[in-house]
């Protein structure tokens, strides 16, 4: 009788969040993926029967163009989101314990902050007639005519601003819990302090790493909003491209195609994400690294 | 190598990236005070474009359009969010490992894809699209991000003090009204605390999802920044900044309570 | 009459692990009853049970005459005292003794009068505003004490509940434990895997190993008379001599005839033991008189001649030991007299040991497995080097 009790406590409190995100984010999902195999009609609606089609079209050479940006930009997006979070991730983890918080609230106002005003605020900061723009024009850096904004570097660098966060977060938090007298140590067996950084701190933080990684990565490949914004049509993304093919072709399958291609994309990380993790403790640097 | 102990490279990163992260939004502060037609270009301090948006009637009604889908589907995901977390933290079943993959997917599913699938749902099942559809479009990654922030809270204390309330002479129903409940309150606010933020900033999922007469604020300086007045997004964006100082200072006072009784 | 309290069969597993393999035992109205065994020997288990955080898997808990196994815990008149005290870190010390007589719907006059008389009991009324995060784990404790004993339940259960304090207020806490036992004559079912705690606390001891019980009996009973090898082991320190039965001697001994020994031992025989029959022989290390010269020849005194391989000295009492034969033999003695006048004992020299005939305890059950229990110093130093974290010889108090 207990156990029954049990089991229904159970249901009762599992059954409102499953129902409702199977109905609302696994059904759909798997929505999209079918109709990635339909045709479209001419209606803007979803043709009958099945078709690979679509598929096909995304051979035309359009595609690969913005798939080969998409992975691109957003690799590059992660590398430098990383590089510059290491560092501080690093120094806010050996900042004093009670200039922690503080430093971690900084990094965390902006991220708190109305996505779209800062993507809008560089718009403003990188204006033909903004202060920057001027300041570079009189070193003599850029010339007058140069635009700052629509290139796919000015996207680069909006993505980078919107995701690093994202990335300084995970490495800070894995930063706190590494053991710094392990560094001591290794510059007392003799290691270089650069040496003892890249292989005693970094294989210490591996898991803080590659959550920087995928928590920068993911996002930045199902950009929409700041290459709209910021970029012009060389810097469009497969997400500009799902939007279009939605809002303006109306043409369904299409963008249900590229929206399955970007799962696959998320994916992909997602899965390996284990295999780099590895099962030991992120304490403890293996032998062979340390050696 | 050198006379001090530490190398003060990622010092000074570490200030450069804060730059980084300051600038355009002090940028942004400053010239929404500039009385310039031309948000670009200072001509000098004024609060004219404050004043004049308190007259833009439609962002009120887009205010109020965020503020009410913010509010109840912070409410909603607050809901599910505990009693999935609760579920998930109580029970080692095999349904608890699909659930907790079902709660963890939205969190590394990109906007763009969520946005996208719940379209094509609704028109699917042809819901009229608006403020009914924005609502459920918000619980669905609400949920998630609530569930987590439980889940945590509930992970750093400890099961015994449920176990004393019953050998005490509570029933499950008494010793979660009286114990886990007020134990975990400052986790569940704080997980709502993040759903209302995250509905109200959301733009991406909201713009697939949205129907005539829904536009939310997020959706409106969209338009603005496409096609408005620079001034205005920069007198409101500086409200908005405002607004999230208070929230994100408000969680770190609550956020501190909870560290002193736990 | 029916058992105050009563276990009956009981059997639990987790998974593949057999937690409680048919236990059965009654506790007496009034008495401290200890569980006592290695961390993982079941007792929780056993304790978890009786407060209905578990259900077993066979058997039935009767309290009173009454079969309470399907109660859930609420419902049950006993209260626990948790490892950590488990108190409600939202409500101040007040409040968490308060807390079971208002779900009882107890008048608020005497829930505030039986509060005060708690807080006199456990001396912690200046603290009764104060949070569990403001006061030391010893208040932590009587805190713990209180919110159970107000609800006056039939069995106090303790679950290790001074495993989380330093030595010395461990001890504090054990004598004030033992005077509010006295004061309230409550039962209480103490779990501890600390035998210095079960010793000095309880009426009788249950010893527990791998689910099952060993012994039960008085503290004096377990320590002198243990049954098993693990009994004689994990409570105190032994020696384990292994031999058969040789010849019955007059009245009530045996001699025994050890292959390292030239001479049979003799023994007191309260098993009643035949010739042929293999035993173990514990000598608790304190039994033993050790001296440079041969002691006077005694009818009931066996001894042995070895050499010191190790000498420890701990203040109170120096522990030696003393190789014989295969055997090294653990030797303990108190030092009654000023040790400086003495001549002190020392390594490598060649000494007699004697015991007394009953001193000797003849086991039941015996398990090779058993002897790592005891402290026994590395052979060589050297040897261990390797594994320098791992120093066995605090095992028993480490845990």
């Amino acid at each position: 009788m207990n156990q029954r009790r049990r089991a229904w406590r159970e249901i009762l409190l599992t059954a409102p969040s499953f129902g409702w995100l199977v109905v609302l984010f696994v059904v759909p999902t798997l929505v999209v993926f079918a109709i990635a195999f339909k045709p479209p009609d001419a209606l803007g609606g979803i043709g009958h029967g099945w078709t690979l089609g679509t598929w096909r079209h995304l051979g035309n050479p359009n595609y690969p163009a913005i798939i080969w940006r998409t992975l691109w930009m957003s690799l590059v997006t992660t590398a430098l989101c990383v590089l510059l979070a290491v560092p501080t991730g690093y120094c806010m983890a050996r900042a004093p314990r009670r200039w922690r918080q503080p430093l971690m609230l900084l990094v965390v106002v902006p991220f708190w902050t109305s996505f779209l005003v800062r993507v809008f605020a560089w718009k403003t900061l990188l204006h033909p007639d903004g202060a920057l723009k001027r300041l570079l024009v009189a070193l003599h850096l850029v010339a007058d005519s140069t635009s700052l904004l629509y290139r796919p570097e000015t996207v680069l660098l909006v993505l980078v601003y919107t995701y690093l966060p994202f990335a300084i977060l995970p490495v800070y938090a894995a930063s706190e819990k590494f053991d710094f007298s392990l560094m001591e140590a290794a510059q007392d067996l003799g290691a270089h302090r650069f040496r003892a950084f890249v292989s005693v701190f970094l294989p210490g933080i591996r898991r803080g790493l590659l959550t920087a990684v995928a928590m920068v990565l993911i996002p930045a490949l199902g950009s929409y909003v700041i290459p709209d914004v910021m970029g012009g049509t060389n810097s469009e993304m497969i997400g500009n491209k799902i939007a279009q093919r939605t809002f303006v072709d109306r043409n369904l399958p299409h963008a249900s195609a590229l929206a399955t291609l970007l799962m696959l994309a998320v994916l992909l990380p997602l899965a390996l994400y284990p295999l780099f993790a590895g099962r030991n403790n992120d304490q403890k640097p293996d032998r062979k690294e340390v050696a | 190598m050198s006379a001090s102990r530490r190398s003060l490279f990622p010092v000074a990163m570490t200030a450069l990236v804060l730059l980084f992260l300051y600038i355009p939004i002090l940028v942004l502060i400053l010239y929404s005070f500039n009385d310039g037609r031309f948000s670009v270009r200072w001509d000098h301090a004024s609060l004219k474009w404050y004043r004049r948006l308190l007259h833009e009637r439609a962002i009120w009604h887009a205010l109020r359009n965020s503020l009410l889908i913010a509010v109840t589907a912070t409410l909603t995901s607050t809901v599910l969010g505990t009693t999935a977390a609760l579920a998930l933290h109580r029970y080692r079943s095999r349904l608890q490992k699909v659930h907790y993959g079902l709660v963890y997917a939205p969190l590394v599913v990109p906007d763009i894809l969520a946005g996208m699938s719940l379209l094509l749902l609704f028109v699917a099942c042809g819901v009229q699209l608006g403020m009914s559809t924005i609502y459920l479009a918000h619980v669905s990654f609400c949920v998630s991000y609530v569930t987590m922030v439980v889940l945590a809270r509930l992970q750093d204390f400890d099961v015994s003090v449920i176990e004393a309330a019953n050998d005490l002479g509570a029933n499950t129903w008494q010793a979660t009204r009286y114990v886990l409940l007020p134990l975990l309150l400052p986790g569940i606010v704080a997980g709502g605390l993040l759903a209302f933020t995250l509905s109200l900033d959301d733009f991406v999922i909201t713009f697939f999802v949205s129907g005539p007469g829904s536009t939310t604020l997020p959706l409106y300086i969209y338009s603005m920044i496409r096609h408005g007045n620079p001034p205005l997004i920069n007198a409101l964006s500086t409200l908005l900044i405002a607004v999230t100082f208070l929230a994100v200072w408000g969680s770190q006072r609550l956020l501190a309570k909870q560290r002193k009784d736990g | 009459m029916a058992e105050f309290l009563e276990f009956r069969d009981i059997k639990k597993s987790f998974g593949a692990v057999q937690a409680v393999d048919g236990v059965s035992l009654t506790v007496q109205r009034g008495e401290i009853f200890s569980l006592l065994g290695p961390s993982g020997c079941g007792k929780t288990t056993l304790l978890r049970m009786l407060a209905g955080f578990e259900a077993p898997d066979q058997g039935r808990i009767l309290l009173n005459g009454v079969d309470i196994t399907d109660q859930p815990p609420h419902k049950r008149q006993v209260n626990t005292i948790f490892q950590n005290y488990a108190l409600f870190p939202h409500m101040n010390v007040r409040e968490n003794i308060a807390f079971g007589l208002k779900l009882a719907k107890v008048s608020r006059k005497e829930i505030d009068e039986r509060v005060d008389a708690m807080l006199e009991l456990v001396q912690m009324r200046d603290q009764a505003k104060k949070r569990p995060s403001e006061i030391s784990g010893g208040q932590k404790q009587r805190v713990a004490i209180a919110r159970a004993l107000i609800l006056k339940p039939q069995v106090l259960l303790l679950d290790e509940p001074l495993a989380a304090l330093d030595l010395k207020l461990r001890q504090r806490m054990l004598l004030e434990l033992d005077l509010i036992h006295d004061e309230v004559g409550i039962t209480f079912l103490y779990v501890t895997h600390d035998q210095g705690e079960a010793m000095s606390l309880s009426d009788r001891v249950a010893v527990m190993n791998s689910g099952k019980i060993e012994q039960i009996g008085t503290p004096i009973e377990v320590y002198e008379a243990p049954t098993s090898s693990f009994v004689a082991a994990f409570i105190g320190d032994t020696n384990f001599l292994e031999g058969a039965v040789a010849a019955l001697a007059d009245g009530d001994y045996c001699r025994v005839r050890m292959p390292e020994f030239e001479s049979p031992l003799l023994c007191f025989n309260d098993k009643r033991l035949s010739v042929g029959n293999r035993v173990y022989l514990s000598i608790r290390p304190e039994k033993f008189t050790i001296s440079r010269e041969q002691p006077q020849p005694d009818r009931l005194r066996n001894m042995l001649q070895g050499k010191v391989e190790d000498v420890i000295y701990l203040g109170n009492v120096t522990k030696y030991w003393v190789r014989v034969g295969e055997y090294r033999i653990s030797v303990s003695r108190q030092h009654n007299r000023f040790l400086l006048d003495e001549q002190p004992i020392r390594w490598e020299d060649d000494v007699w040991i004697s015991w007394h005939a009953d001193d000797g305890f003849m086991l039941e059950r015996y398990s090779e497995s058993d002897e790592d229990l005891l402290q026994v110093p590395p052979e060589t130093v050297f040897e261990t080097e390797e594994e320098p974290e791992d120093s066995s010889q605090d095992g028993e108090d480490r845990r």
